[in-house]
């Protein structure tokens, strides 16, 4: 069920888990289409020859992925702020999953933080942060 | 006992999480621990108070540090004032052996943390450094370790003779308590974290899965 009023949050909450796309194809579209066009985000190959492990993805489009996580939990959340610690690289082609949790209700601000991780496969943390989101009473 | 040996709130520049919100998470979520270890990058907190949050959650809440020297980072348990005045905890290049035999004579006990992962871990060191003196315990569970880190803490620490702690060196409030360490015997202050560390009475856990 989506969260649509402030009262409706509890302390520990799972949101709902989120698989990105995190394809080389749209991996690299996104990159073209904000001026990243570089080969660290568009081929495995030419990334690896920069010492990469692989093409990544571009860190604004895993930041986007978290937005739209929290949003398909709670659609009128105002995002305030998502800040986020990347460990490792999204790797392109590889499957990751978001996963968030709230960790704190300020209820006279109607604020809600939230704890946000970006797991591949392997179940290694690649990013982790916090979102703080307002959400209407 | 079990206390998660390796943590970060707010008060490091890389931590998100607030102390209140990890002894709710703990309570609220089950957590399978007693306490934590605040351990805060360079620097130590010798002014938060946690001791009612403590008390009002039925848990151990104490402070070391994470200091950083030419083999990665470590721990350090039982800072005192002097200690801090010994060396400088702000610095990205202390030498371990220094901070090793300085915290053995300030009372204070040492452990190269994450030492399997590249740059930041002892082990990623040794070939090009060698096998630095005096240390005794490294962590060989880390909750955020990738790849094989933790295994190759775990080999080289058996092939060297160290014994192992865990922690979840976690940055924010979920990640709590994914490894730990358990004690023989009760921890109530960091004079018995110390005494238990230096007696080698624990043994390193983990709850990743």
């Amino acid at each position: 069920m989506a969260i649509s009023v402030l009262s409706e949050v509890e302390f520990g909450e799972d949101l709902p888990a989120f698989k990105p796309d995190t394809s080389l194809e749209t991996g690299a579209k996104f990159a073209k289409l904000v001026g990243w066009d570089g080969p660290r985000f568009t081929d495995h190959e030419a990334a690896k020859e920069e010492g990469l492990a692989g093409a990544m993805i571009p860190g604004i489009l895993s930041q986007g992925y978290l937005i739209a996580m929290i949003h398909n939990w709670a659609p009128p959340a105002e995002i305030i702020k998502v800040d986020t610690v990347f460990r490792a690289a999204v790797m392109a082609d590889d499957s990751h999953t978001i996963t968030g949790v709230v960790t704190d209700i300020d209820e006279e601000n109607a604020t809600v933080e939230i704890d946000l991780t970006v797991t591949n496969e392997k179940g290694e943390t690649r990013v982790f942060g916090t979102a703080n989101v307002r959400l209407p009473k | 006992m079990i206390l998660d040996l390796h943590t970060h709130s707010i008060k490091s520049d890389d931590g998100r999480a607030k102390v209140e919100n990890y002894c709710q998470w703990i309570r609220s979520k089950d957590v399978p621990i007693d306490g934590f270890v605040l351990t805060e990058h360079r620097q130590h907190d010798f002014e938060s108070d946690y001791s009612a949050l403590a008390e009002k959650h039925g848990l151990v809440i104490l402070k070391g540090s994470e200091v950083e020297t030419e083999y990665g980072h470590v721990l350090v348990f039982g800072v005192t004032e002097a200690l801090t005045q010994a060396f400088d905890f702000s610095r990205i290049d202390l030498q371990l052996e220094m901070v090793i035999e300085t915290c053995e004579a300030h009372g204070a006990v040492a452990a190269p943390c994450h030492p399997g992962r590249p740059r930041v871990g002892m082990f990623a060191h040794t070939e090009e450094l060698g096998i630095p003196k005096g240390v005794k315990i490294v962590e060989i569970y880390n909750g955020g370790s990738r790849d094989n880190e933790d295994q190759i803490a775990i080999d080289n620490a058996e092939e060297l003779g160290y014994l192992g702690i865990g922690g979840s060196d976690s940055h924010i409030v979920s990640h709590i308590g994914r490894c730990a360490t358990e004690f023989s015997e009760d921890i109530r202050s960091m004079d018995d974290l110390v005494g238990a560390l230096q007696a080698g009475e624990f043994k390193a856990v983990t709850f990743k899965h």
